[in-house]
């Protein structure tokens, strides 16, 4: 009631106060659609670019790059996902991520409601520990040690249980949080029932929790998707096979200037599952790696 | 419920815990990359030949560290607060740019530092045409002027969005009712930006000055996809993945990996200290 009764009064005064727009604001508002537009083409543009130039044919592109092609040619596309095995990679990716991120995020929940409750001696000493692991450098050079002497080099299933950590300390912290949000008093009606430990955490604490565990999943998920580093260290360069596309899109990289867009093609299949990721998950992702950053 | 917890504990114990402190173990070894190599305890020769000319590099990696942290911090900062600044009123373009500035961070390190070496490619590249309009060449990324700069602009850009969207939720939380008493009391946009906006956003600046430095002392892996440390791109962090990956000299680059943890230290705390006592002194 308050709020309808205060807009008809409300918006005279601003049509009068546009009205007379003096030269101050309107230099202000020039000086809006400049910056925003600026803040469009410096963080668009790039990307934009590479996706553009994906769709040139070499010819086109030595000759005049910056101009638009005038149809879309497909062949680079094609061109790079059999050159590079794209579809294999994409896969591999895949495979890591979802599955590192899925067993990291289910071994937080393992760990952050029995802490969160107090059901173990000694829970406070042991989420200090945890959260210490938001602080600790990635130790690639160790990293890479324990892997070769616990023959975790070089394979599929090592390189997922190698990736499973990153993620794991924000997420249980995240859960933490979450979990002492929930009534105590739940727990009890559900053990007075009858219901099983792992059965009333996956029936009644994964439903509440869910923000949280999404968030957690997702930055994992980021972490494994997006390192570079990994499977420089962790697999053999010989083993392409084993590349998640990250590693698989330098195929291209320092070829002849023609095969630049194809190059480009490669990069833009390997940014669009991210980008439609991004696109139906934004504030979450947002918040998950706002929260991983504050980690570093 | 204990052997959740259990399994739980032994993979951030095993993955986690181990290595980080292992790093130190093994900087007091020769251990080598290739498997089969024996491996013996040398003591501290590993720090004390860092700065003997055996090792070249590593004061050079200091000094190009320095500058780096300084120039991102310094860049990502002043234009992250712009931005946030720029796009904290809740229009629906204004939410459009907002995910825009978060891109680089999910597209992630490999995707953005191929997109700018798209961009800087010396032959057909844009930026080498723009060069081309004042008669200028370069080879950017391979240049030794100009590939140190550029690597610090991309690091700013990717990580722009992390900062901006800090100095959001910081703007975000000033209360409206604080501007509208200053606007009644005719206190001036500028007046209004640097006397509450300013002091208030205390907390998001300390946040956001220890991520950059702290992220920018430790980052390697955009150097790696960038210029892999050459043309003076060479900090401490990218010295060390060399010594170790390339020159397949683990012992040694653990060294510098711990060099680069204690030197992170040294600068963040008593920043951070600074930082915090600078807060309560604005905010009180």
């Amino acid at each position: 009631m308050t709020t309808t009764s205060l807009r008809p009064a409300s918006r005279p005064a601003t049509t009068q106060k546009r009205r007379q727009a003096s030269p101050l604001r309107r230099l202000r508002f020039w000086a809006r659609l400049v910056t925003g537009l600026l803040i469009a083409v410096v963080f668009l543009g790039p990307v934009l670019y590479v996706v553009m130039i994906s769709f040139e044919t070499p010819s086109h592109f030595l000759t005049h790059p910056m101009t638009p092609p005038s149809s879309a040619d497909l062949s680079n596309f094609s061109q790079a996902w059999t050159q590079a095995d794209l579809a294999r990679e994409l896969i591999n990716t895949v495979i890591y991520s979802v599955v590192a991120a899925g067993v990291s995020t289910v071994l937080a929940l393992l760990i952050a409601f029995p802490l969160a409750r107090k059901l173990v001696r000694g829970h406070r000493a042991l989420y200090t520990l945890l959260v210490i692991g938001l602080f600790l450098p990635l130790a690639y050079i160790p990293l890479f040690i324990e892997a070769r002497m616990l023959n975790l080099y070089n394979n599929m299933p090592g390189y997922i249980i190698l990736h499973i950590e990153p993620g794991l300390p924000l997420a249980v912290v995240l859960l933490y949080a979450f979990i002492l949000a929930i009534p105590k008093e739940l727990d009890e009606a559900a053990w007075v029932d009858g219901t099983g430990y792992l059965t009333y955490l996956f029936r009644v604490i994964v439903p509440l929790t869910r923000p949280a565990l999404l968030i957690g999943f997702l930055y994992a998920m980021l972490q494994v998707w997006n390192d570079i580093i990994g499977p420089v260290v962790l697999l053999a360069g010989t083993s392409a096979n084993l590349f998640p596309i990250s590693r698989g899109i330098f195929y291209f990289y320092g070829l002849n200037e023609s095969l630049y867009v194809v190059f480009a093609a490669a990069i833009t299949i390997a940014s669009l599952p991210l980008v439609i990721i991004f696109a139906g998950t934004q504030r979450q992702l947002i918040r998950a790696a706002v929260a991983g950053s504050l980690k570093g | 419920m204990w052997s959740g917890i259990l399994l739980a504990l032994a993979v951030y114990a095993l993955f986690g815990l181990v290595p980080a402190v292992a790093n130190t173990v093994v900087s007091f070894t020769d251990y080598a990359l290739y498997p089969g190599a024996p491996v013996n305890f040398t003591g501290f020769s590993n720090y004390t030949s860092m700065l003997t000319s055996e090792r070249p590099g590593f004061m050079q990696a200091l000094v190009a560290t320095v500058v780096f942290v300084t120039a991102v911090t310094v860049a990502q900062n002043i234009i992250a607060l712009a931005v946030a600044h720029r796009l904290v009123r809740d229009t629906r373009s204004n939410s459009f740019l907002r995910v825009l500035v978060f891109l680089p961070i999910v597209l992630g390190v490999t995707i953005v530092g191929l997109v700018w070496i798209l961009i800087f490619e010396p032959g057909q590249g844009p930026a080498a045409s723009l060069w081309g309009l004042f008669g200028a060449k370069s080879s950017f990324f391979g240049s030794d002027t100009l590939a140190f700069p550029l690597v610090i602009g991309v690091q700013v850009w990717q990580n722009i969005g992390f900062s901006a969207f800090v100095f959001l939720g910081g703007l975000n939380a000033i209360s409206p009712e604080i501007y509208q008493a200053a606007e009644i009391d005719g206190v001036s946009r500028w007046r209004r930006l640097s006397k509450i906006t300013f002091p208030l956003l205390a907390p998001a600046v300390t946040v956001n000055v220890l991520l950059a430095v702290v992220g920018s002392f430790t980052v390697y892996n955009l150097i790696y996809v960038l210029t892999q440390g050459q043309h003076g791109t060479m900090t401490l962090g990218i010295l060390s993945f060399n010594a170790a990956f390339t020159d397949s000299n683990l012992g040694y680059g653990a060294a510098l990996g711990t060099v680069l943890f204690v030197f992170t230290l040294i600068v963040a705390l008593p920043l951070m200290m600074f930082l915090r006592h600078r807060e309560s002194r604005l905010l009180s």
